[in-house]
């Protein structure tokens, strides 16, 4: 482990107030003695930086998917005093609610048989993906501020979808407090015609089969069986929450001097939660956040029309088990040393794992807790989990989101050719869809921390606790 | 004069040169459309933009997401960029062609620009800056 920081518990580490200068609150991760092999001194630093903000409450969090990002590290998490403390877009990332949805068909893998090439074709042509991605869906401005208020909701009453979807969203699919005129002109220009399509980088729609359900009772509750046929959507909010981002950093980042608030990063501009700024990043970035949910709802109501025609299945067989986001900045009410207080929880790159009896998990799930989903990396397991009490006690209710990345795009482009890759996983039964072999390699399953490590480290921790793995059967990448 | 990408695992960091700020600028962009496209040629398509900001920092990151905005809204891929600079005030003549995903998408999406350890510094013979482009 690197050098200053303090074992605190099997899996739990402390960075201590000092290790940058200006800290308020220590820094805790969680990691094993293996992921810890590639932890960068340049996160636990960015994790240190966050804890030097104002109003920051208990300690600068990171999950064990934590790495190098900018502004926060990746897999970080900080909650903030809604009167002293700050909102930053540092906390929450460009892509504003990037998040996963995974819904089960009443299909098994024999059912796929002689139809798989045919289905991954399918899938490509109706989701639109990549860069320059546009939307078949029409879209005017004014319909935009409702995708805005409205999240998954306006699709729903557009027919791509049912009401049951919304009950298995994070908040229903829709954040509070949307402001659209907080978003700029230039956001929903770029809004407009993205509304459902997957976007580039890691993003992916994955055909899937739930291989293994460890967590029997928890896997009734959530309705999935073992040789279920799932499928998984990982997108967020495009162009229009890049926009939103990139607008407001900058006034906040100008702003900074009229708060008197001293950063050591400049990705880490801010401004009080109630203030003029700090409002107009919350208003803006709840409007991206819901545009993000009606995005992947679009791209699930094309996936079940696919699924639906090819195989013959009702539509409503194909059911929504949660949609959850792992970039995004909540007002959550939590226990802080004995009192209940209201706080602004960011999580970026940190999916939100409340526990058992949770206010805002669905009523159906509330006996075993909120569904969390972990993507994993091309080719590689995704996990279905459930959140705890003790994420509730020791990380606001929070855990990790995928599995990190441990080499550079520019290595992985030279050390693996996204032909042999495709192949390779042809050659093992996943069918692999993209624009460019080239954008295959820089997703290559071993650019990225083993899934398994990271969601045995949140397991054991108790962050959240595994009820099935799933394996890919074919993936149509962004 | 020159761009090259640094060890970065989660984005893409840039080391960017230029003899002048307004190369700089220039290499600044070439490497952002690099990053995002590949190779480009230019079949033509014309733009000028003009930005001003309160120090030269800023003006980047602004020059570099308009760029990205433009991009995107416009589906034009820019290859040549002839940027002059008046203390913080930027005028950029760009050229490019039209987007083509059949020879446009071997790159990968930029989603924005970080400000951090974004810093412009004038070495002996250039100016030097470091930019992670969010991916």
């Amino acid at each position: 482990m690197l050098e200053g920081i303090n074992k605190i518990g099997d899996l739990e580490w402390e960075v201590p107030i000092g290790y940058v200068p200006n800290m308020r609150v220590s820094g805790r991760f969680f990691l094993s003695r293996t992921l810890a092999e590639t932890l960068e001194e340049g996160a636990v630093r960015q994790l240190a930086n966050v804890a030097t903000l104002p109003g920051i409450v208990n300690h600068s969090l990171a999950m064990p998917d934590i790495h190098w990002g900018y502004g926060f590290p990746i897999g970080g998490v900080a909650a903030f005093d809604m009167t002293e403390g700050v909102i930053s877009p540092g906390g929450v990332g460009f892509d504003i609610n990037c998040g996963v949805r995974l819904i089960t068909t009443p299909l098994t893998e024999a059912d796929l048989a002689g139809k798989k090439r045919e289905l991954i074709e399918r899938l490509f042509t109706a989701v639109p993906t990549g860069v320059g991605a546009k939307s078949t869906l029409r879209v005017s401005n004014k319909e935009l501020s409702e995708v805005m208020v409205d999240g998954a909701r306006w699709a729903v009453e557009r027919g791509l979808g049912t009401d049951a979807d919304l009950v298995r969203c994070e908040g229903e699919g829709a954040m509070p407090g949307a402001d659209p005129d907080a978003v700029s002109a230039k956001a929903r220009q770029r809004g407009v015609p993205q509304i459902g399509t997957l976007g580039a980088g890691n993003h992916f729609l994955e055909v899937q089969v739930a291989r293994e359900i460890v967590d029997p009772e928890a896997a009734k509750a959530f309705k999935i069986t073992e040789g279920q046929v799932c499928f998984m959507v990982h997108c967020g909010s495009r162009g229009l929450g890049h926009q939103v981002a990139t607008d407001h950093l900058r006034t906040l980042e100008s702003a900074l001097a009229k708060y008197q608030i001293q950063i050591p990063d400049r990705q880490l501009a801010c401004a009080p939660i109630d203030s003029p700024e700090g409002r107009a990043y919350y208003g803006g970035m709840v409007c991206a956040a819901n545009y993000a949910w009606a995005n992947r709802q679009v791209i699930m109501h094309e996936t079940r029309t696919v699924f639906a025609d090819l195989f013959g299945i009702d539509y409503d067989e194909m059911r929504l088990i949660y949609d959850v986001a792992h970039n995004v900045a909540k007002f959550e009410r939590h226990d802080v040393n004995g009192t209940s207080m209201e706080v602004c929880v960011h999580r970026k790159g940190a999916t939100r794992a409340f526990g058992p009896g949770a206010p805002g998990i669905p009523h159906e799930y509330a006996a075993v807790g909120q569904p969390v989903i972990i993507p994993g990396s091309m080719g590689t397991s995704s996990y279905l989990l459930h959140g705890t009490t003790t994420a509730m006690q020791k990380t606001f209710g929070s855990t990790c989101h995928g599995s990190g990345r441990v080499l550079s795009r520019s290595k992985a482009k030279k050390e693996v050719s996204g032909k042999e890759l495709r192949e390779h996983l042809a050659g093992e039964g996943i069918l692999v869809r993209a624009h460019s072999d080239s954008a295959l390699a820089e997703e290559a399953p071993e650019v990225y921390k083993p899934s398994r490590e990271v969601v045995r480290v949140v397991h054991e921790a108790g962050l959240s606790k595994i009820v099935a793995r799933l394996e890919p059967l074919g993936v149509i990448k962004g | 004069m020159s761009f090259e990408e640094l060890d970065h695992t989660a984005d893409v960091l840039m080391r960017v040169r230029g003899a002048t700020l307004g190369e700089l600028f220039a290499d600044a962009g070439r490497a952002m459309f690099h990053v995002m496209y590949g190779p480009c040629e230019d079949r033509g398509i014309e733009r000028q933009i003009s930005l001003d900001a309160e120090n030269l920092e800023s003006l980047l990151i602004d020059y570099l997401s308009e760029l990205l905005f433009i991009t995107e809204v416009e589906n034009t891929v820019f290859c040549t960029f002839d940027v002059d600079i008046q203390g913080t005030r930027l005028i950029a003549a760009l050229r490019g062609e039209p987007f083509d995903p059949a020879r446009h998408s071997a790159g990968s999406l930029v989603k924005g620009i970080s400000y951090f350890g974004l810093e412009i510094v004038k070495e002996e013979e250039a100016y030097v800056v470091e930019i992670i482009f969010d991916i």
